[in-house]
């Protein structure tokens, strides 16, 4: 644009022009004036004389001249300078080169100043401006010198050497020859990176290489990740202080590389490491740790294996601990402990990471889910809970308890035993009065709602809904009874019913017995006006989960006694007989044998003894049939009311079979329905996918066998929901 | 602003710098003009190169210029101290000349060269 300027401005705005000898004059002018600044001589010298020299030169077109001298002279300076510097003895050597380089600098500066038209208007690329000529030149001529190169570099890492050995260092010193590597150069710090940083890399490496070989070995696991720390600070600090920042990221990366990614494996393997810290909680440790490895590439994989895997093997340990197994209390105890101490790990030393604490919850389900012990357990634990184990507890204590079973629950793979298991024990919960709060039971269930949704805990809810409607109905009969004809001819007994919809509660194996006629006729009335209130619907006595209370009358002293429905009717043969065998209790009120041993057994084997067994035996002998009993009439007991045990809590092994029995009945038609769902959509499917797409659909509530679900399809097969593809086996069609 | 700033030319309070404009056909005939080395080296870079260097300018307080005329010269502080540059027929050519010596913006120079066509 000035070019332009030029040819269009009129004649008289054209320099003079120049003769070379003027040209020549004002030159060596400049030169003189250089000559005097490369000597500290600059204040004698006028600015604006040289500056007027040197654009007069340049709108003369003589800027050549101005270059070329300009670097002659350089060249001529930075060699003399070369060999002052080289001369130096080794103390004096980085100093010397320090004020040198610094007054160069300056002179370059002052230089630049003068011949700035000569910068601006002359020097195009590929020419260096004319500091950078000036810079250059130093480089060229001093720098990378073979005198002073190398013994520049030597000395420079000889100093960060001794203070990384803890000696102190001329911070500013350093800073000011590392930083001449980074103004010398030209483009992207191509001279600082070649000449310094390369070697400097080296240097550290192999400085961390053996300090950290040699410290691990002779030093705790903690130690070592205390040093590796202050190493890294002290590294950073190092970067601020005297190194180009663009080193940083590359210096960490070394460092990194050398203390952390070169003993990973010794630090998790290593006596005092890793492993011990997980065992003894040593969260600060750990969490150092953590951070440590954190930085360095797959470092936290390590630690989340290492981590996993101690969590799988302390949970395989509790879960198969044969005391556990014996007492599902204990087991589920020692869970919530565990899984409390590794929420604790997590959070403290593991900054709670997301992937930690899944590959937690994967360890959880997979020893969960070892044995089957675990659904039972769990529904026993809360049955116990939930009986008066939270008397004792605050609200937030409860809520935290009931969340930690939630948390249990959700790691369960056939949620659906540990539903049928929990529908059990509340039942028996409900039944027998003995739960100690309805809130809690519906805070607990509501719970589970969340959890699985409406469907899973609809006939739990449907048990609270029948115990509501029984007392309404209970109520409604007792106001029947008093205006009733018939009530006249009876005496009065207080009879309690619940009626309970079938398919809300679990199913109790029906058994049979005889009443005694005053009770089946309250019974038979009860029937009358239940299904007179609700038509359509049929009543089926379910007498072996009753309650009942029995006075019994001794010579001096009366009690009553609180037993269960079959007991009762045990004890009332006694009103007719003075011994009985089992054969004949088990005659004379239609019981199972087995029942019947079982109902005996807390009336003569517990602390109150209302029977006695005649001729007297061992306690521990085996019922048989022709074992006689009577009423112990010397009982002493300074209670009024005894309560006898029906059975004991936990439920005997055929008990148990029984559950999972429903739960696989249960299972197949959940199977069916999946398997019907899927075809239906689908229409045809190969084998395989059936398999897969079934096991999916199924996972949140069990985890179904394939073999399971192989009969299954063979079933709806025979059952004319599916059929087999004729020319292909292996897939199925769905028939509508 | 640009009248507080013209204000602090005309004022000539707390100046620490002069410039003195030589008749190259007459040394006698010398006009001087206090100024502030804060706003001269900030708004040029011939003066920041002046200043920097310490050179004999620097340490006299004044700097002689005989290579522009005193009107010039004047325009040429205002437009230094306020941005303002009063141009027309006359002195155009010699503030363009003055404008590259010194080292002022680009832009500027854009400005006299559209002008002077």
């Amino acid at each position: 644009m000035s070019r332009k300027m030029i040819l269009r401005v009129p004649k008289f705005q054209e320099p003079k022009r120049m003769e070379k000898s003027e040209a020549q004059r004002l030159w060596l002018l400049l030169k003189d004036a250089i000559v005097e600044v490369q000597h500290m001589n600059a204040s004698t010298l006028s600015f604006e004389e040289l500056y007027r020299s040197s654009y007069s030169l340049v709108i003369a077109k003589r800027g050549d001249i101005l270059y070329t001298g300009l670097e002659e002279v350089n060249n001529h300076h930075t060699k003399n300078l070369l060999d002052k510097i080289a001369q130096a003895v080794d103390e004096r050597f980085l100093i010397e080169l320090n004020s040198q380089w610094q007054q160069y600098k300056l002179q370059q500066i002052m230089i630049h100043d003068i011949l700035m038209y000569l910068d601006r208007m002359y020097v195009k690329e590929p020419q260096l401006k004319v500091f950078d000529l000036g810079m250059f030149k130093w480089k060229q001529n001093v720098l990378i010198h073979s005198q002073i190169n190398d013994r520049l570099v030597r000395m420079l890492l000889g100093l960060i050497h001794m203070e990384r050995n803890g000696e102190v260092i001329d911070g500013a010193l350093m800073k000011s020859l590392i930083q001449m590597y980074v103004d010398v150069s030209l483009k992207e710090k191509e001279t600082y990176k070649q000449e310094f940083e390369e070697r400097f890399l080296l240097a550290t490496s192999h400085f961390y290489k053996s300090e950290s070989n040699l410290f691990i070995t002779n030093n705790s696991c903690g130690a070592y990740l205390k040093k590796v720390e202050i190493r890294l600070i002290e590294e950073e600090a190092r970067i601020k202080q005297y190194l180009d920042e663009s080193t940083g990221p590359k210096l960490i990366k070394a460092c990194e590389d050398e203390l952390i990614a070169n003993h990973m494996q010794t630090m998790i393997e290593m006596e005092t490491g890793c492993r011990t810290m997980i065992q003894n909680d040593r969260f600060n440790e750990l969490k150092l740790m953590y951070r440590l490895f954190q930085r360095v590439e797959n470092g936290l994989v390590h630690l989340k294996n290492e981590f996993a895997g101690y969590v799988r093997n302390e949970g395989h340990k509790i879960v198969n601990q044969p005391e556990n197994l014996k007492d599902p209390n204990a087991l589920i105890t020692s869970l919530i402990e565990i899984r409390n101490r590794f929420e604790k790990t997590l959070s403290q030393s593991f900054a709670n990471n997301r992937d930690f604490i899944n590959s937690v919850n994967t360890a959880f389900e997979s020893f969960l889910n070892e044995n089957d012990k675990l659904s039972e357990s769990l529904a026993l634990f809360i049955d116990k809970k939930l009986r008066g184990g939270f008397k004792d507890s605050n609200d937030q204590e409860i809520d935290v308890i009931m969340n930690k079973v939630i948390l249990l629950f959700r790691f369960l793979s056939d949620k659906d035993v540990f539903k049928k298991f929990y529908e059990h024990y509340l039942a028996k919960r409900l039944l027998s009065g003995r739960s100690f709060s309805e809130d809690l039971e519906r805070t607990m269930i509501s719970k589970f709602k969340q959890e699985c949704g409406n469907q899973f805990t609809s006939k739990m809810e449907g048990m609270f809904t029948d115990m509501r409607l029984s007392k309404d109905a209970l109520d409604g009969f007792k106001n029947y009874l008093q205006t009733s004809v018939e009530m006249g001819k009876l005496p009065k007994i207080d009879m309690s019913v619940r009626v309970l919809t079938q398919g809300f509660w679990p199913t109790f194996p029906p058994h049979s017995c005889t009443l005694p006629p005053l009770l089946s006729q309250y019974c038979d009335l009860f029937t009358k006006y239940y299904c007179h209130a609700h038509t359509g619907r049929r009543i089926i006595w379910q007498t072996n989960i009753g309650t009942a209370e029995v006075t019994f009358r001794l010579p001096k002293k009366t009690h009553v006694l609180a037993l269960s429905t079959y007991q009762m009717l045990i004890m009332l043969l006694f009103n007719d007989a003075e011994k009985l065998s089992l054969k004949q209790m088990a005659a004379g009120t239609s019981i199972s044998f087995m029942d019947i041993q079982r109902s005996v057994k807390p009336l003569y084997s517990g602390k109150y003894k209302v029977l006695k067994r005649t001729p007297a035996v061992e306690k521990s002998k085996e019922l048989s049939e022709n074992d006689i009993f009577e009423l112990n009439l010397n009982l002493k007991c300074k209670l009024h009311r005894i309560k006898f045990a029906a059975t004991s809590q936990t439920d005997s092994e055929p008990e148990r079979q029984h559950t999972r029995q429903r739960v696989d009945e249960d299972r197949k038609i959940e199977i069916d329905a999946a398997i019907v769902r899927i075809m239906k959509s689908r229409k045809a499917l190969i084998h395989n996918d059936l398999i897969v797409e079934c096991t999916k659909q199924l996972s949140s509530r069990f985890v179904p066998q394939t073999s399971m679900i192989k009969k299954r399809i063979e079933n709806l097969i025979e059952r004319e929901y599916l059929e087999r593809f004729p020319d292909d086996r292996r897939r199925y069609r769905y028939l509508a | 602003l640009k009248k507080n700033l013209q204000n602090v030319f005309l004022n000539k309070k707390y100046t620490d710098f002069e410039i003195k404009v030589i008749n190259p056909n007459n040394e006698k005939d010398i006009k001087i003009f206090p100024t502030h080395r804060a706003i001269l080296m900030e708004r040029s870079e011939y003066f920041n190169g002046l200043f920097r260097s310490k050179m004999k300018e620097e340490q006299q307080g004044f700097v002689e210029f005989n290579d522009i005329s005193v009107q010039t010269m004047e325009t040429i502080l205002e437009y230094i101290y306020t941005g303002s540059l009063h141009i027309n027929h006359n002195n155009a050519l010699e503030i363009l000349v003055a404008s590259k010596k010194f080292c002022f913006e680009p832009k500027l120079t854009t400005q006299l060269v559209d002008f002077i066509r």
